[in-house]
């Protein structure tokens, strides 16, 4: 990720995410995902049985990494205070209207028969928004469960034994409904062909300016 | 003159967090409620209640019901042997305990069947010295002890029969130790061997870094 001023964007490239944004998504990301495959070792008795010298290898390394993740989300929350880009990103996420319910409505109808015209976007469209919001669920359930395991992991003189029992669940299925969600972002950033475009905006920072127009109409790239 | 600035440009009326027309209160409030849903349903429908193994004897002991013995020996005045039938022969109890693993997932009611260890401590008759019980599993790998006051609660069985049917080869058969008060790791599967001692051995996990006292709490 390059400096954002000393550069003009490339030709026939537009502006999409700044770095605050792509730090904040690449650094949660990159927990979640270790987070989530140290996680479901539990489920594969070969890996789950690694010991070191007495302590489970991947149970003490999710835990390790997930104070961490708690640690780095609580940076990029103080962050949004800090960046205006990457609040003005927050609140376009997290805005709606009758425009998103459309788009939606639009996308489904779409599944059973071709055709129709495709609501106005602007910077995100609806399932942009949908996803940000469950990640966002997700993501803050896993923590707060995770939290509560992973001290109860360290010393058992905290919560009660009948308590624990309760959240555990919570925090499995928690990261298990994910799955899906986490699949299908990642389809369409990394393979579907019409979208994964998107994917560049939040590598380089940029993306092609035809895209934008035809993806992102209602979006004045620069005035984000 | 003040005037209120024009609210700002939201294409569509949007709100924010929400559904259209949804406020952000109401908005968060149906999310704490899917929340409270998410959490009655894990409960309800019992995605806090699941079996999990774990053994660390690989592969997990095979049970011969007309080769198998239960040995009961150690600082006692009379120590015997059971075979299967001789142990479903005892006068049997039933009880419906919860089970908690100390890796923090448990499960709520489970039927055990089978002998109050009190029992079988009645009828070998320990010595003075004997102050604590060693219980085997059928490879050697595993062991855990109790103390023999706490062997003696009455909650605590060698159990043949788990939810009405016998126990599977995978949860210990033909026999386990039930300690409902304590982590499942005190609770030997495939039990083989009660040896009474006066000092305590220390169980397998408890040579890795568990306490010798798991009480569960509240
Ligand atoms: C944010 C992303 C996270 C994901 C995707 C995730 C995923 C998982 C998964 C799949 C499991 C296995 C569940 C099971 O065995 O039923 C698990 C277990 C666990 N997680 Fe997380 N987790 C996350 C965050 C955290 C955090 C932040 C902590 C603590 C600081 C934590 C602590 C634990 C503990 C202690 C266990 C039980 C480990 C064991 O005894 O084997 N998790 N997690």
């Amino acid at each position: 990720m390059t400096d954002d001023r000393a550069r003009p964007p490339h030709r026939g490239l537009v502006r999409r995410f700044k770095v605050p944004t792509r730090l904040v998504h690449w650094s949660l990301s990159v927990f979640f995902i270790l987070l989530l495959l140290t996680g479901l070792t539990n489920f594969v008795p070969e890996l789950k049985t690694i010991h070191i010298g007495g302590a489970r290898l991947f149970a003490w390394a999710h835990v390790a990494l997930g104070f961490a993740m708690v640690a780095v989300a609580a940076v990029a929350l103080l962050a949004l205070n800090r960046s205006r880009s990457l609040r003005d990103d927050m609140d376009a996420l997290t805005r709606n209207g009758p425009d998103d319910t459309r788009w939606l409505r639009h996308q489904l109808a779409r599944l059973i028969r071709r055709g129709g015209s495709e609501p106005p976007v602007a910077k995100f469209n609806a399932g942009q928004k949908l996803n940000a919001l469950l990640s966002a669920a997700a993501t803050a359930g896993l923590l707060g469960t995770g939290v509560i395991l992973g001290i109860n992991y360290i010393t058992k003189r905290v919560f009660s034994t009948v308590f624990v029992a309760d959240v555990f669940p919570l925090h499995t299925w928690l990261a298990l409904a994910f799955i899906p969600v986490l699949l299908g972002h990642l389809y369409l950033a990394l393979i579907n062909p019409s979208t994964r475009e998107a994917l560049r905006g939040m590598t380089s920072g940029s993306v092609r300016r035809d895209w934008a127009r035809r993806h992102h109409p209602g979006w004045t790239p620069g005035e984000d | 003159m003040h005037q209120n600035p024009p609210s700002p440009a939201t294409p569509g009326g949007a709100s924010r967090f929400g559904l259209p027309g949804l406020s952000r209160g109401r908005f968060l409030a149906l999310l704490g409620a899917g929340a409270l849903t998410g959490a009655g349903a894990v409960r309800v429908f019992g995605g806090g209640s699941s079996w999990r193994y774990n053994t660390v004897e690989n592969p997990v002991p095979a049970f011969v019901p007309a080769s198998y013995r239960l040995v009961i020996d150690g600082l006692v005045e009379r120590p015997f042997t059971l075979t299967y039938d001789e142990l479903r022969a005892i006068p049997a109890v039933r009880q419906v305990s919860d089970f908690h693993c100390v890796e923090g997932w448990g499960v709520d009611d489970v039927q055990w069947d089978g002998v109050r260890l009190q029992t079988i401590i009645e009828r070998a008759r320990p010595s003075r010295d004997a102050k604590f019980v060693t219980f085997h599993s059928m490879q050697g790998v595993y062991r855990d002890s109790l103390s023999l006051h706490q062997s003696g609660l009455p909650d605590v069985l060698i159990a043949y029969d788990m939810d009405g049917q016998p126990l599977e080869q995978d949860h210990g058969a033909p026999l386990r130790l039930v300690m409902p008060r304590m982590f499942g790791y005190k609770g030997a599967k495939w039990l083989t061997r009660i040896e009474f001692s006066d000092v305590q051995e220390r169980g397998f996990w408890e040579e890795r870094g568990w306490g010798v006292d798991a009480w569960i709490t509240a």
